[in-house]
């Protein structure tokens, strides 16, 4: 997997996992051991996706009337 | 500014919800600075929110005291202790306040009073609690430390008298949450709180046992005197305790008038603390006579209490008890009007704000309560003991009040019950809509039978109830009231599920923990696995109030409590310290973190390996060996099995045997009094204490993954049918039989519940969720947008607020994760 931000190269389990806030989603939160930004991991692809920052929803907004149950990747 | 410019700003923050501002616009200028005087107290899961200090120095007078009084029998020892750093401790009265009384030495600092042991470990862990220069106090800290390691600590002669075994268990941060001594205290108010007495008149009281009482220990000797030697000696520590509360209290009335005669120069304020001077002389010496004496009197005896040991949770019923003098002052009188009476009460909410427990207590506290110092759940509504109506004006005046001040705790939780008038209705509507996350609702009738189902409270009694701590009823009467309940009856259960998989094992702190019922590898049947799991669940809870019963058995012994017991008429008229279980009925229950994740893993297993035979136990076990990395596809089917929440019988049936299995092991636990132990399953934020401890688990989630928000909530995103499949779920549950009380949290729509129409939708909602027997209930209502605003720019949202489970907290004042938990619970629409 490579980071999205530093470009280190390793396989996912050396990017530590911190959480993934919906467990029905395949995205969770890992930390690269290199430049140590916080990116959102499809864990399904294995593929880092992007640097997560203050605010921002990896995980898509809530389910729910407010509109926007779209999670950050599609699950099948 | 200008009246209707001031209309026009509170219109627009309304008109954007952002209830906060608004807030700041409509309150008094005395309650604005009085709310902003305030030091944030807790933690965010780690750091304390304000750069609050310890005070050092009341652990070194305690030690002195200690000494001085070191061959005094126990009950007069802490009696003399307490006594004199009551009448020497720093007091201080905040510019504007016409409440006052206070636990710390100062705004900024809170008091330490030093431990042996591993008691301290919070405070070498987070040195910048410690006041500069560092070295200096780091080396009090440590001869403090190793006083008390030589004089045995409490809670070392606690632990050391208990069965070994357990209590290794019981520390090794594992399964149990909470501490052998402190915990949620009950508050005999029937006694002290209805105007008929005060600490003098329970003084005369005290007198005339001791008097009986010396009659015959002067008098013909035979064995029926023998226990009335230690009676005396408990009874003079509680009068001793008394008098040294009144003494304390009329150092305020002192500085007050000090304060009004040499300092003061504007004549509103100089009349103000004269007032102030007068009260504090008056209470708690005295009964009441008006509103202000009552919120004085009762909040004097909140801090005393406090300051006699930790407490965790604040038991009250502030409508019901100063209603009358409400009534009589704004109403009746017209003493004061209800603006000045809001100025009062809103004050009083700030006062209990600002009460302090956390900074020097260790991780377990810090990450199960984030954001705030304890769990101050105010009773509100319900019924008299005839049966009728107990709201008044004043259950009115306090969520106005609250609507002012936001302050996330207190906070409150509303007795419904079928004649609650739409009046009150709307209030409690209104300060959920302005997203303070209180009142959480709670159904009297179901709970009243309850509380005389469990633990045999005739029904006049039940009907007192107030919340013990976040959410179990408690009776306020003389063998209704439970003084004290160790927090340490709360069990980590999704450790249950974890060591049905694991033989019994721990892989997270290394110890064969529970019994070994079987490889779940070689499990062939989902029988073996839901019996090896009945069997964990029967350890744990043994385990735990084992554990319960033991300290509360000898914590007389080891620290009684004179104060408590001087405002408890059973100790009274006794003459033993209150912790002593006689003529107790009990209040017993365990508290159960973590337990969804039970049925929903369960069920996903019986689906998943037993039902579909897609995968096998030996199979799973792999995955959840390797935390499910590497394994995505097969963690998405356990994901996507049946859940909790969903008004699917798979799923509830599931929830409905776990709960009757533990309900029928709970007839079998007896508290002392010899009363049941039913389990009440709700987190605070235990859920994110827990996530690094709890190991990976068949309903989908990673070692590192926040638990469920607790109680009988479904998982986050997990409820996927709708409010009302939630609360058919829920109501599947027998909320009198099947346990003590169930937590449910829901999030709603502010977008959607606007205006009369959005309090049309919400009544109905609470009618189904009270036609279908829920017990309990609570929203938030904050949108995402503003959520997520909030972790971008803190500052600029420091004063929302959030229902984290049975309590609320300032969002900015949580951690991540626990925001990030909160965001992904689903937003209901109930219309």
């Amino acid at each position: 997997m490579k980071c999205t931000e530093c470009g280190h190269e390793a396989s996912p389990d050396k990017f530590r996992y911190l959480y993934n806030a919906r467990i029905d989603a395949s995205v969770s939160m890992r930390q690269c051991p290199n430049c140590m930004e916080v990116l959102a991991v499809d864990e399904l692809k294995r593929e880092a996706l992007k640097k997560v920052g203050l605010g921002d929803a990896p995980w898509g907004k809530s389910a729910g009337i407010e509109g926007l149950a779209e999670d950050a990747v599609q699950t099948t | 500014m200008a009246e209707p410019a001031l209309n026009e700003k509170i219109q627009e923050f309304e008109g954007k919800q952002q209830w906060w501002w608004a807030a700041e616009v409509k309150r008094s200028k005395r309650l604005d600075y009085l709310r902003k005087a305030v030091w944030r107290k807790g933690s965010t899961g780690g750091a304390p929110i304000s750069p609050i200090k310890l005070d050092l120095e009341p652990a070194l007078r305690r030690i002195e005291l200690y000494k001085q009084f070191k061959q005094e029998p126990l009950p007069l020892r802490m009696a003399k202790i307490h006594s004199a750093m009551w009448g020497s401790d720093l007091i201080y009265i905040v510019d504007q306040s016409q409440i006052v009384g206070s636990k710390t030495p100062s705004p900024s600092t809170e008091e330490w009073y030093g431990s042996g042991g591993i008691g301290n470990a919070a405070v070498y862990n987070y040195p910048e609690i410690l006041p500069e220069p560092l070295e200096e106090s780091l080396k009090v800290v440590h001869d403090v430390g190793q006083f008390w390691d030589q004089e045995g600590e409490a809670m070392e002669k606690l632990i050391s008298g208990g069965d070994p075994e357990d209590m290794a268990k019981y520390q090794s941060g594992a399964i149990a949450w909470g501490s052998l001594i402190g915990g949620y205290s009950g508050k005999n108010y029937e006694y002290f709180m209805t105007g008929k007495r005060a600490f003098e008149d329970i003084i005369e009281e005290i007198e005339e046992n001791i008097a009986k009482a010396e009659e015959k220990t002067q008098g013909v000797s035979g064995p029926d005197i023998l226990p009335l030697y230690n009676k005396i000696l408990n009874w003079e520590a509680m009068k001793l305790s008394l008098e040294a509360g009144i003494r304390w209290a009329r150092r305020y009335a002192r500085l007050a008038r000090i304060i009004a005669e040499n300092f003061e120069t504007d004549p509103k304020r100089k009349e103000e603390l004269l007032r102030v001077s007068e009260t504090c002389e008056r209470v708690p010496a005295k009964p009441p006579r008006n509103l202000q004496e009552s919120l004085q009197y009762d909040h004097f005896i909140q801090v005393l209490a406090r300051k006699e040991q930790v407490e965790g949770a604040w038991p009250a019923r502030p409508d019901y008890y100063h209603g009358p003098y409400y009534n009589k002052d704004v109403n009746i009188e017209k003493n004061i009007t209800k603006e000045e009476a809001l100025d009062l009460i809103g004050e009083f909410l700030i006062r209990a704000y600002d009460m302090p427990v956390v900074l020097a207590m260790g991780k377990w506290v810090r990450e199960g309560l984030q954001g705030i110092a304890g769990t101050w759940v105010w009773t509100l509504g319900g019924v008299k003991q005839d049966g009728s109506d107990a709201c008044n004006d004043m259950t009115i005046a306090l969520m106005q009040a609250a609507r002012l001040v936001r302050t996330p705790n207190p906070t409150f939780a509303f007795r419904w019950h079928p004649k609650v008038k739409d009046e009150v209705m709307r209030e409690i509507f209104e300060c959920i809509r302005h997203g303070l996350g209180y009142p959480a609702m709670r159904n009297d009738p179901i709970l009243i039978a309850n509380a005389m189902h469990w633990h045999r409270h005739p029904i006049e009694e039940a009907r007192t109830w107030v919340h013990q701590a976040c959410m179990s009823p408690c009776p306020t009467t003389k063998h209704g009231t439970q003084p004290y309940r160790m927090a340490s009856a709360t069990a980590n259960c999704a450790k249950i599920i974890e060591y049905a998989l694991w033989n019994g094992y721990d892989q997270v702190v290394n110890m064969q923990m529970g019994p070994k019922t079987g490889d779940a590898r070689e499990f062939t049947e989902f029988e073996q696995l839901f019996q090896a799991w009945v069997k964990q669940m029967e350890w744990l809870f043994s385990l735990l109030t084992r554990t319960v019963n033991y300290a509360r058995y000898v914590q007389s012994d080891v620290v009684p409590r004179p104060f408590l017991s001087g405002i408890s008429q059973r100790a009274v008229d006794s003459g033993l310290d209150i912790m002593r279980p006689d003529g107790e009925r009990g209040n017993a229950w365990i508290t159960a973190f973590t337990w969804v994740e039970n049925p929903d893993s369960l069920t996903a297993i019986k689906k998943v390996v037993f039902d579909d035979k897609k995968y096998t136990m030996a199979q799973l076990m792999d995955a959840l060996e390797a935390n499910w990395d590497g394994y995505e596809e097969m963690r998405l089917d356990f994901v996507n099995a049946p859940k909790w929440g969903n008004d699917d019988d798979y799923a509830d049936d599931m929830m409905l045997r776990c709960l009757r299995e533990s309900a029928r092991f709970s007839r079998e636990l007896k508290d002392p009094s010899g009363n049941s132990w039913p389990i009440l399953p709700e987190n605070v934020s235990g859920n994110i204490h827990y996530s690094s401890i709890v190991r990976s688990l068949p309903n989908g989630r990673r070692q590192g993954d926040a638990l469920y928000d607790g109680g009988i909530s479904p998982g986050p995103g997990l409820d996927k049918k709708g409010p009302t499949a939630v609360l058919k779920s829920c109501g599947k549950i027998d909320h009198i039989v099947d346990g003590r009380a169930f937590l449910l949290n829901q999030r709603l729509s502010p977008t959607q519940l606007q205006g009369e129409k959005g309090y049309q939708l919400w009544r109905a909602y609470m009618k189904t969720w009270a036609d279908l027997g829920l017990d309990h209930v609570q929203f938030n209502m904050v949108s995402d947008e503003t959520l997520r605003a909030a972790q971008k720019d803190p500052e600029k949202y420091s004063e929302v607020i959030v229902r984290v489970a049975g309590y609320s907290a300032h969002f900015v004042d949580i951690s991540r994760k626990t925001q990030d938990n909160i965001i992904q619970r689903t937003i209901q629409g109930i219309g």
